[in-house]
């Protein structure tokens, strides 16, 4: 028989997860975990909904931007915040290629990272961004790179009595790009997506971030493919050579959305657009 | 375990006894008599359940019903005003965009959240209102006309409460 509560509070919340963990679920969203708790791959003895916890908030602190584990993709792809310090989050949460608008008005930025699909269409731009993620519990707080979170399909840091409170994101300079690619241009999990983050020099890369999401275990950065951009020219040629060394350092499968040659040489392509997009090159398609 | 869930439905208070895993759609459909909202895939993915709670669109069968307490949800039976439908589903009607009609208070309730949120959209944005409510007759494009004809009308103000 499970049990239900609706902590007002973040430090309520923790309380209760300390008391009923490992036995317990955070429910915020349910969009992952509501047909799990239908088709019984869920059981939990504890319910804590974390929607009414006052985790839903996006705001400013100083040089980062601070969002609440509990903010939906809508509230993502609205706040004008988002638009301004984390234009490509904004993007890829306002694209209709990942989801509906009746699932993004409910599912939340801190349940598609506690997820830990493969295929998360928020941890690559997020990667690309620097995020941190803020995780609490009674014991204490530690903040963890976004770029260490992640273990695993469907595994991660988190400890049974931990919570993520939210995700912090440095206000980092230079362009973002996100591209996916599904099975279908609305409302499909990611063959494979990409996120990248350009800063230009007097002509010249002096940064890169390149994410990949969908093609590995887990999402992740290639930093051999970003190394390849520091103090180069943009360039169609640079970015083809950038987007197959990136995709050498993944591990893709075949499954039922894709098979690995594609999600390789899809990838590759991907990139390329997307750091021609970021860099302003002409002729790019757009998204 | 029972607990008491208090929320509005259609502008009607509403107080039901559920339990933590029962689904909004459950507590309407079976315990409340509102069959506007269909079970379809149960999965979140058809959106033939699609409800408004407090103005945004959401998938009742995968929202558990707690999590609504204190909320006002709309469903395609509330969007009628004084005796008049609403003007989507004048325009569902005149425009012969219901064909099994499995889909169409799905369909109406994501496009009725859209002409709340934008007056004046256009195809493509109506299109990804509708991007995750699947119409098996496959009968989009009467969809999308019965959309751009409800946002030309001037009742289309008409919508939720």
């Amino acid at each position: 028989m499970t049990a239900y509560y609706a902590p007002k509070t973040p430090a309520e919340t923790l309380a209760l997860l300390s008391a009923h963990a490992p036995d317990c679920a955070l429910l915020a969203g349910g969009t992952d975990l509501v047909p799990k708790l239908k088709s019984g791959a869920a059981a939990p003895g504890t319910l804590v909904y974390i929607g009414s916890a006052g985790l839903d908030y996006i705001r400013q602190e100083e040089s980062r931007l601070i969002v609440g584990a509990a903010a939906t993709w809508t509230m993502l792809a609205e706040h004008p915040l988002v638009a301004s310090c984390a234009a490509v989050l904004a993007a890829a949460a306002r694209t209709p290629a990942a989801s509906s608008p009746g699932v993004k008005n409910t599912a939340t930025v801190g349940g598609n990272l506690a997820t830990a699909s493969p295929a998360a269409d928020l941890a690559t731009p997020l990667l690309a961004l620097d995020a941190d993620v803020r995780i609490h519990s009674v014991r204490g707080t530690r903040t963890v790179a976004l770029g260490d979170f992640f273990t695993g399909p469907g595994k991660t840091v988190l400890l049974p009595d931990e919570l993520i409170c939210a995700v912090s994101i440095p206000l980092c300079g230079g362009i973002s790009v996100f591209e996916k690619i599904g099975r279908r241009k609305a409302m499909s999990i990611s063959v494979v997506n990409t996120a990248v983050r350009l800063v230009l020099e007097q002509g010249r890369c002096r940064e890169a971030r390149i994410a990949l999401g969908s093609v590995a275990p887990v999402p992740l950065r290639c930093r051999g493919a970003e190394d390849m951009l520091i103090g180069k020219e943009p360039g169609r040629e640079l970015f083809q050579a950038c987007g197959a060394e990136a995709l050498r350092a993944c591990s893709p499968i075949d499954d039922a959305a894709a098979t690995a040659w594609y999600r390789r040489t899809a990838g590759a392509a991907l990139v390329a657009r997307a750091l021609g997009r970021a860099a302003g090159l002409p002729g790019t398609p757009e998204e | 375990m029972k607990y008491m869930l208090s929320f509005t439905v259609n502008g009607a208070p509403a107080d039901v006894a559920v339990g933590p895993t029962e689904t909004l759609l459950d507590v309407l459909r079976d315990r409340l008599g509102f069959t506007g909202a269909k079970r379809g895939c149960e999965t979140g993915d058809c959106g033939a359940c699609t409800v408004l709670v407090d103005g945004r669109s959401v998938r009742s069968c995968i929202t558990l019903a707690l999590t609504v307490q204190g909320k006002a949800v709309t469903t395609v039976e509330g969007l009628a005003r004084d005796g008049k439908p609403h003007p989507l589903q004048q325009a569902f009607h005149d425009h012969g965009a219901s064909q099994c009609g499995f889909c169409t208070p799905g369909m109406i309730v994501s496009l009725a959240e859209l002409l709340e949120k934008n007056p004046e959209p256009c195809r493509d944005d109506a299109r990804a209102a509708i991007a995750g409510n699947l119409c098996r007759c496959t009968g989009y494009v009467k969809i999308i006309d019965a959309a751009m004809a409800a946002a030309r009308s001037p009742h289309k103000k008409g919508g939720p409460a």
